[in-house]
């Protein structure tokens, strides 16, 4: 049986989670030889068009060209997959659209001096599920290694990679951490957070921050509400908090205006 | 007749959506040289208005995933400072050994996975790998890469986005047998740190990459008694020296009618240089006594103003890197877990670190609640365009007999010397040839 073609795209992003894919050092040439990698520029000079079986994207959607460049894409791929958090919900891009500037202020207080550029044409940043229809995804700034390796596995065999829709507090009682919200009254995300980074920041005592959006059916509204009546934020830092990685989402949409 | 032009869209094995468009004129005449880079702009410096002063360290590092430390340590250094925090020795030396684990990841990726498979024929690390002869030096690159990457997991939790580091110190570090595992092993990385020295000593050594030479200005950190990564004074070949502080004071930003990329000058001088081949020349003395051993042995010595020998002062810095880490290993010893206090307080500053690829600037102006008024940074690569675009016009003319296939990859290696993050510089550059015939 022929290897999988794979293909590695970025849109508005730091190609962080690209690099990331070169980051499985240890398994990397094993996984080099079950897939074929036909399309990545950011490793390789000579790239080849679809079709492809999967296509990995990094980065959010910000352009009116990257919306077209994502159509084809979703034409190409039989698989497609948002490959980190910009991709899986606007990520840190995102947090432009609730800066409470318009893109023309953006563009204006970045690029001071600068003469019209069609270049700098920009719109909100989304996930790329706001425009196509996406497979899998790989949440995380940046997304996990154990689940890109077990996202191949499973799409060499047909599987669904099953990964985990519960919060990361679940990971973090596994670890037996001390409670960073409740035992030392930190503004901590991970009750409404999507797990499967294994609880990384608690673990190093450093809270949660969301980065890998939410989790499934999580309670967003009440969180906000603890923050500012238990642990005394403001309605400026809550609103902070619910828009920076995942801002997009409707589920912490609803902690923001909890705040607001 | 017409123009001789090399265009290339989407330029492989650098970070970042960039073009390059060259045109050349009958008689051998550069009309353009240009290097756009064509990545969306994400606002960055729009969006952290109004943010909180300890989610500037937190957000900037996302603006690249290959040189996330550099942004990280320069907006911790300007907002600490803006602000009057004063944090630990330990939490300097712990910083310091952060960014040099970034350097090894990102020089050991840069000379095997991004620039040698041009010296040596390949499209790519992976097509090098399929040749029996050069696997083995390759699974060796990797272990290399790996060693970088597993200081960062140490130090910071996992490989691109560091959870560890914030405003004032570390909220978690490494226990001493952690890092002494990691001494060990980079004692064993030595060897193949010199190997590589040897290797692209060979690469850049041959023409015509050994005789394009330009003199220009090459501007780092500095510091007479220890090799600037994370600190130092902002220093040029030619006479700049000035605290780091002032790097918005000296360093101006002019828009040029026929690019559209702002190009970089010096304060009533002209354009300049960063990186890896800049900070060695401009460092040489402070460098690790087996960094400059190994370069007397391979007959590489500064002044060097060979841009092809970016590679081989990227590899001299692997040997310092490691170096430099079992040094600050032994002075880390057992870290102590620190309690992270401060106040938050009004105030402007800005400060400059060492990324792999050349001097980063960030700072900006917090409010007396720690809300961020306004915002500035400055990445290595989009003070390099003019440089580069020097490069071609210098250069260009003297490749004219090679193919127009030829002559777009040694443009295309002109753009890689320099290992462009063009994440970081959204104002910049396009490679495009066309010659008049």
């Amino acid at each position: 049986m022929a290897n999988p073609k794979v293909a590695f795209f970025k849109f508005s992003s730091c190609a962080g989670c690209l690099l990331n894919v070169i980051n499985i050092e240890p398994v990397l040439l094993t996984v080099l030889s079950v897939i074929d990698i036909e399309y990545f520029v950011m490793a390789k000079r000579d790239n080849h068009h679809g079709p492809y079986t999967i296509g990995f994207v990094e980065g959010a959607v910000t352009t009116p060209k990257e919306v077209l460049e994502l159509k084809k894409i979703r034409e190409e791929c039989a698989i497609v997959v948002a490959m980190g958090t910009c991709a899986v919900t606007g990520g840190v891009p995102s947090i432009k659209n609730f800066s409470g500037m318009n893109q023309d202020q953006l563009t204006k207080t970045v690029y001071a001096e600068n003469i019209y550029d069609p270049f700098l044409a920009s719109i909100p940043a989304k996930g790329i599920d706001h425009y196509v229809k996406v497979d899998a995804y790989l949440r995380g700034c940046s997304y996990d290694l154990g689940e890109f390796v077990e996202l191949i596995k499973r799409a060499l065999k047909g599987e669904d990679p099953m990964f985990r829709p519960h919060s990361v507090c679940n990971e973090c009682k596994l670890k037996e951490n001390v409670c960073l919200l409740v035992s030392k009254g930190q503004p901590c995300m991970g009750s409404v957070s999507a797990a499967g980074c294994g609880a990384l920041c608690p673990s190093l005592n450093r809270q949660c921050e969301g980065c890998r959006g939410p989790a499934n059916d999580c309670n967003a509204a009440s969180l906000a509400k603890t923050f500012m009546e238990d642990l005394g934020l403001s309605k400026d830092d809550v609103v902070r908090k619910f828009r920076k990685y995942a801002g997009n989402t409707p589920e912490f949409s609803k902690g923001a205006e909890a705040a607001l | 007749m017409s123009d001789r032009r090399l265009y290339v869209d989407y330029l492989a094995r650098m970070e970042g959506d960039g073009a390059m468009d060259i045109v050349i004129g009958e008689n051998g005449e550069i009309k353009k040289a240009a290097w756009e880079v064509w990545e969306p702009p994400r606002f960055f410096e729009a969006f952290l208005i109004g943010r909180k002063v300890e989610e500037a360290p937190e957000l900037v590092q996302r603006i690249c995933g290959i040189c996330p430390h550099a942004h990280h340590i320069a907006s911790l250094r300007s907002m600490e400072r803006a602000m009057g925090i004063k944090v630990s020795e330990q939490t300097r030396l712990m910083r310091e050994l952060m960014h040099y684990s970034d350097w090894i990841m990102s020089h050991a990726l840069h000379i095997y996975c991004l620039a040698a498979p041009d010296f040596v024929g390949y499209e790519s690390v992976v097509a090098m790998a399929g040749n029996p002869d050069l696997l083995p030096i390759v699974g060796k690159a990797l272990g290399l890469k790996r060693l970088g990457n597993d200081m960062i997991v140490a130090i910071c939790g996992n490989e691109i986005q560091n959870r560890t580091s914030v405003l004032g110190g570390f909220t978690a570090v490494p226990s001493k047998a952690t890092l002494q595992a990691l001494k060990e092993r980079l004692k064993a990385a030595k060897e193949f740190a010199f190997e590589t020295v040897k290797l692209v000593v060979q690469l850049g050594n041959v023409a015509p990459y050994n005789k394009l030479e330009r003199k220009a200005e090459y501007v780092s950190l500095y510091d007479p008694k220890r090799y600037p990564i994370n600190e130092g004074r902002l220093y040029s070949n030619d006479g700049l020296d000035v605290p780091d502080e002032e790097y918005p004071i000296w360093i101006l930003e002019k828009h040029v009618p026929s690019c559209n990329c702002k190009h970089a000058t010096i304060k009533g001088k002209g354009i300049f240089a960063v990186g890896p081949l800049m900070r060695v020349n401009n460092n040489f003395n402070t460098l690790s006594a087996d960094a400059k051993k190994i370069a007397a042995e391979v007959g590489f010595s500064v002044p060097c103003f060979l841009p092809y020998f970016s590679i081989v002062a990227r590899a001299l810095e692997l040997v310092h890197a490691i170096d430099a880490s079992i040094e600050l290993i032994d002075v880390l010893g057992e870290p102590k877990r620190e309690e992270i206090k401060y106040e938050y307080r009004a105030g402007e500053s800005y400060a400059v670190v060492e990324a792999a690829r050349g001097s980063a600037m960030h700072g900006g102006r917090v409010d007396k609640n720690g809300v961020i008024q306004k915002y500035d940074l400055i990445a290595p690569t989009a003070r390099n365009i003019a440089s580069l675009e020097a490069d071609f016009k210098a250069f260009v003319p003297q490749l004219l007999n090679l193919s127009d296939e030829e002559l777009t990859l040694k443009c295309e290696m002109m753009i890689r010397n320099y290992d462009p993050c063009q994440s970081c510089a959204t104002h910049s550059v396009k490679v495009n040839l066309r010659r008049e015939k």
